[in-house]
């Protein structure tokens, strides 16, 4: 799809950047590899994703989404986000040992498919209606809180 | 216009659910009934009696009422606007229901009068639909190309409800009309029109979702649209072999360009969805070579009912099972309420699926080969293995503590 606004680019530019990873973890996985290398950087990848992308969401745009009438889409990203940040610290832990312990392995499979099945929902149901919510002006500030 | 619109694009869970659960419910009684008549399948020629009926069951019961919840929840999606009404979603379901079994059971015990009721019934649930599909599409802002097919799926609705009433009235008053006519532009707008171009709009966005794949370009999907609705008219007309040669020209393209959609996809496994998936593009190329053969007069003389049985169980029965065994589990893990939102695999029954699409696959062939009683066995086998996909997604939804929600969580 694409996206007039600035803000919904960039977004979906970084959707498409961890699909792309957690779709290397799933293959990895499913070939009964342990990359270890592959590990570290989903474990790295993912702090950052859930310090700036989700924490911008959750600040500046889940509640634009509410106001706008869709409460309960950005309750359900916001519930999924809390997910996700449980799953992901205990990987983030469990990516750091060596050798990888079993746990590993389904915890990996279990974030690839939150993680791919979150970015599908917000590229149908936040995206779109950033759209519809932002005018020029909105979209630039959204994009200055964004880079700072 | 309908009040009291809905402010979030986001159904009740208990809104799609009731469709769908319609839809499996008649999906086993039209494999029941055509099980006891087997022996009838091989005379049929679209009179009245039990194969009529099933094969009703399957266009009413299932995939209209299938296609009825479905897109009311994922047409929102695509269009950015909210269904405008809750209670008028509800209110067609009520009705479509009772229609589609009164139609069923007045055309199995050759009773017009009971057929009649049931589809005015029919006619008014999907009456009902339409406004709010044209309210829905009439206020849409995004995906333009799933806009217009469903703005023509919505054309070929309004086209055959009107061939439905007419048929309808022959039997119950024996109005006076070119049956044969009136019959097979009946047919076209029901399975190519409303049902194909449903499925053809909704494909473009909904498949390349479940695949984490890019949609295919939307002008390769204009003019597929383009090809399939002059094909559509000229059946219509009753130019059939044009029709045809243009419905494979649609196919083809769509089918090309999805796959090259699902070939840059970011995850390897499809599963067995999109088995059925590719298996359904099959039997829809597979129907429109045959009709392009009984137009030239060069088919054999079972061509029509393997015509029928590619067309309807074949094409679009096999795209809605192999849709929704994606859609319910996604839909049942969104609407978790706490708890920790399940993922959609682990509400899935990956074994009983498998082997539903073994006995649905073998339905198929064994039918086509001309098969039927295992064939028609088989079939039942698979929906009420797919009916058993239903339960044990609303049961371990339930134990996950996921209940239907009676309205969106307000702003």
């Amino acid at each position: 799809m694409a996206f007039d606004r600035a803000i919904s680019r960039q977004l979906h530019e970084e959707h498409a950047a961890t699909l792309a990873l957690w779709g290397r973890v799933e293959q990895s996985l499913a070939a009964g590899a342990h990359d270890a290398a592959l590990m570290r950087e989903a474990a790295a990848a993912l702090a950052g994703e859930i310090e700036r992308h989700f924490e911008f969401e959750e600040a500046q745009l889940f509640p634009r989404l509410a106001a706008a009438g869709e409460g309960d889409i950005a309750q359900l990203l916001t519930e999924e986000h809390a997910a996700i940040r449980e799953a992901g610290a205990r990987f983030m832990t469990l990516a750091r040992a060596e050798p990888p312990p079993a746990e590993l392995r389904p915890l990996a499979f279990e974030l690839a498919e939150r993680l791919v099945s979150h970015v599908q929902k917000e590229e149908m149901a936040l995206l779109p209606a950033l759209e519809d919510l932002l005018d020029e002006q909105a979209d630039r500030e959204l994009q200055l809180a964004y880079a700072s | 216009m309908f009040a009291n619109a809905a402010r979030s694009r986001l159904l009740p869970m208990s809104l799609p659910f009731r469709y769908f659960g319609a839809a499996v419910a008649f999906n086993v009684a039209a494999w029941a009934l055509l099980l006891a008549n087997t022996r009838e399948l091989n005379a049929f020629a679209a009179g009245l009696g039990p194969v009529f009926a099933a094969l009703h069951l399957v266009t009413l019961g299932v995939l209209a009422m299938a296609a009825v919840g479905a897109t009311l929840q994922l047409l929102p999606v695509a269009t950015r606007q909210p269904v405008r009404a809750l209670w008028a979603v509800k209110l067609a379901w009520w009705v479509l229901v009772p229609g589609a079994a009164l139609f069923a059971a007045g055309a199995a015990a050759y009773r017009p009068q009971l057929m009649g009721a049931g589809a005015f019934a029919v006619v008014l649930a999907l009456t009902v639909y339409g406004v709010l599909l044209f309210a829905n599409l009439r206020g849409a802002r995004g995906m333009r190309v799933v806009v217009m097919h469903g703005w023509a799926a919505l054309a070929c609705l309004a086209a055959l409800a009107a061939t439905g009433l007419a048929l309808a009235a022959r039997y119950e008053h024996g109005l006076a009309l070119d049956h044969l006519a009136f019959r097979n532009a009946h047919l076209v707008l029901a399975a190519y029109g409303f049902m194909g171009l449903l499925a053809f709009g909704l494909s473009n966005f909904l498949l390349p979702m479940l695949a984490v794949a890019p949609p295919p370009p939307p002008r390769t999907a204009y003019i597929v649209l383009g090809t399939a609705v002059a094909g559509i008219a000229a059946a219509v007309a009753g130019w059939l072999l044009p029709a045809a040669l243009l419905g494979l020209l649609a196919a083809g393209l769509h089918v090309v360009s999805l796959e090259r959609s699902l070939a840059a996809r970011l995850r390897a496994p499809l599963g067995p969805a999109f088995l059925l998936v590719r298996v359904s593009w099959a039997c829809l190329v597979a129907s429109l070579v045959l009709a392009a053969l009984m137009a030239l007069d060069l088919a054999p003389a079972r061509a029509p009912l393997v015509f029928g049985l590619l067309l309807v169980p074949g094409w679009l029965l096999t795209f809605l099972l192999g849709v929704l065994q994606r859609i319910v589990p996604f839909l049942a893990s969104v609407h978790a309420l706490s708890g920790g939102r399940p993922l959609a695999s682990s509400l899935t029954p990956h074994r009983l699926l498998a082997a539903h699409a073994m006995l649905h696959l073998g339905a198929l062939v064994l039918l086509v080969a001309g098969f039927d009683v295992p064939g028609a066995a088989a079939g039942l086998g698979a929906a009420l293995a797919y009916a058993a996909f239903f339960v044990y997604v609303l049961v371990k939804a339930r134990h996950r503590g996921i209940r239907p929600r009676h309205q969106p969580a307000a702003a």
